[in-house]
C-alpha cells in the first residue's frame, strides 16, 4: 500500500455529495466487490480523504464523520476474535453498510440516467399554456357610414329620454329640515315663561311634528333637566312628562 | 366526423392550448369516447414523428402536448438569447431519483437513503418545478411528503411514472466496478 500522504495526493479532491458518494468512488476506483469490502483498506482510504479535506481547510459535513466512525466500528468488530456462535447473531458486521450502499447505488445509477435523459429531452421547445379563458365578442359590428349615423342618432335620442325636461324650471333643491337641540331648548324656555308647567305631549307630538323633531325635543328637555333649569316628573311608565320651570 | 377531421381538430386544439391537453378534455370536446380519442392521438404522434414536420406531439401525464423536434434544436435555439442557467447538481439528481421511485416520500427518507442532508437539493428541485409537496404523512410530526410533477415527466421524456424502469435494473448495473448494464 502507498503511504497515507501519496494516497491523499492521488485523490482528486472533488466534492463528494455525501459519505456514500465518497465510498462509492473508492469502491469503483479500487474495483472492489461491493459484497466483500476490504474494510481495512477502504477505511484507510476514507480517513485519508477526510484528512486531506481538513488540510485543504474544506468544511467536513458531520455525515462524513458519522460514516468514519461507522467504518472504524466495523473495522474494530472484524478485528475482534469471533465470539461463540450463541452470542453472535452470525451477522457480518459489514452487512448493514452493504445493504445501505446497494440501496444508494440504485438511485445513484438512476440519477446518472436522469442526467443523460435531461440532456436529450431539453432540446424540445414548448409553448406556454394559454389561460383557460378567451375574450369573445358575440356582437357583430357593421360599421358602414349609414349605420354609424343611425347609431349616433339613437344615442342622442336615448340621452334625451334620460334627461329630466323640468331641469331648467327647478329653482330650489329640497333640503333636509334642520332641527337643533339648541332651538328646541329656546322654544321650551319661551313657553315656560308663559306657563309654569308644560306637558310634553302639549309641546311635542308625532301627530303634529316629525319624528326627528319629537326626538330632538325630548333631548332638549333632558338637557334642560341636566342643567337644572327644569324639573321633570312622570307619574307612571309611558304617562305624560310634566315639565316645570325651576326658579333660581 | 371521419378520422381525418378529428385529427385536424385535435391538432388545432393542441396548437391553441400550448400546454398539455388532457385526454378527458379532448374526448369531452369532440364528444367521442376516450378510447377512440386515445388511439387517434397516439396514431397522430407516430404520424408527426415520421413526417417531415418540425413539430411533434408528446404524451405527458394524462394528456398531449405539442413541441418542436429535438433534431431542430441547433437551429431553433438561435432564435433565442441564451441565459446561462446553473444545471442541477449531482445531489439534486440523486434526490430526484429517490423521489421518483419512492413518492410520496418524506425528507427524512430521502436523507436516510442518500446518507446526507438534502435540503438545498430539494429546494432546488422545487424551484425548478420538478418536485412539489404532496400532502403530509399521517405520522408523528405530520412530515411533508414530496412527489414529482408533470414537468418532471416532460423534462426527462417519460409519459407516465409507470414508464420508469424497475429500480432493480440499476442494482445490477455495476459490479466489481465494471459497467455491465
Amino acid at each position: 500500500m502507498d503511504s497515507v500522504l501519496s494516497n491523499a495526493c492521488k485523490l482528486k479532491l472533488q466534492n463528494f455529495e455525501g459519505p456514500f458518494d465518497l465510498l462509492f468512488h473508492l469502491i469503483e476506483k479500487n474495483k472492489i466487490n461491493i459484497y466483500d469490502i476490504p474494510i481495512n483498506e477502504i477505511t484507510g482510504q476514507y480517513m485519508d480523504y477526510l484528512f486531506a479535506m481538513r488540510e485543504m481547510d474544506m468544511e467536513i459535513a458531520s455525515e462524513f464523520l458519522v460514516m468514519a466512525s461507522t467504518l472504524l466500528h466495523i473495522k474494530s468488530r472484524m478485528l475482534l476474535p469471533e465470539r461463540k456462535p450463541e452470542e453472535t447473531d452470525g451477522e457480518d458486521p459489514r452487512e448493514q453498510l452493504i445493504i445501505r450502499l446497494l440501496e444508494y447505488k440504485k438511485y445513484k445509477e438512476f440519477s446518472r440516467e436522469l442526467k443523460d435523459r435531461q440532456e436529450k429531452w431539453k432540446k424540445l421547445f414548448y409553448k406556454a399554456a394559454e389561460f383557460g379563458e378567451i375574450e369573445w365578442d358575440e356582437v357583430k359590428f357593421d360599421l358602414s357610414s349609414y349605420n354609424l349615423s343611425n347609431i349616433y342618432a339613437a344615442i342622442l335620442q336615448r340621452n334625451e329620454l334620460k334627461t329630466n325636461k323640468n331641469t331648467g324650471k327647478m329653482s330650489q333643491i329640497v333640503q333636509r329640515e334642520k332641527i337643533t337641540i339648541k332651538s328646541k331648548i329656546k322654544e321650551i324656555l319661551n313657553l315656560l315663561l308663559k306657563k309654569s308647567m308644560l306637558k310634553f305631549s302639549e309641546v311635542f307630538s308625532l301627530k303634529r311634528q316629525s319624528k326627528t323633531e319629537v326626538v330632538t325635543g325630548f333631548l332638549a328637555v333632558l338637557e334642560l333637566a341636566k342643567a337644572k333649569k327644569v324639573s321633570l316628573e312622570q307619574r307612571r311608565h309611558f304617562s305624560d312628562i310634566e315639565i316645570k320651570a325651576l326658579k333660581k | 366526423m371521419d378520422i381525418r377531421e378529428i385529427e385536424t381538430i385535435i391538432e388545432a386544439m393542441l396548437f391553441a392550448a400550448g400546454g398539455p391537453v388532457s385526454l378527458e378534455k379532448i374526448s369531452d370536446i369532440l364528444e367521442l369516447d376516450k378510447k377512440t380519442c386515445r388511439s387517434i392521438a397516439d396514431n397522430m404522434i407516430v404520424k408527426f414523428q415520421e413526417s417531415g414536420r418540425g413539430i411533434t406531439i408528446r404524451e405527458i401525464g394524462k394528456g398531449y402536448q405539442m413541441c418542436s423536434k429535438a433534431e431542430c434544436f441547433d437551429y431553433v435555439r438561435k432564435l433565442f438569447s441564451i441565459r446561462q442557467k446553473q444545471g442541477l447538481s449531482q445531489a439534486a439528481f440523486e434526490t430526484l431519483a429517490i423521489i421518483a421511485y419512492n413518492q410520496p416520500v418524506t425528507r427524512a427518507k430521502i436523507e436516510a437513503l442518500r446518507g446526507v442532508n438534502s435540503d438545498s437539493a430539494l429546494s432546488k428541485l422545487i424551484d425548478c418545478s420538478l418536485v412539489i409537496e404532496g400532502g403530509r404523512m399521517e405520522a408523528p410530526g405530520r412530515p411533508v411528503l414530496y412527489k414529482t410533477t408533470e414537468n418532471f415527466l416532460r423534462s426527462f421524456g417519460y409519459k407516465t411514472l409507470s414508464d420508469l424502469p424497475s429500480i432493480e435494473m440499476f442494482a445490477a448495473r455495476i459490479d466489481n466496478g465494471d459497467k455491465v448494464g
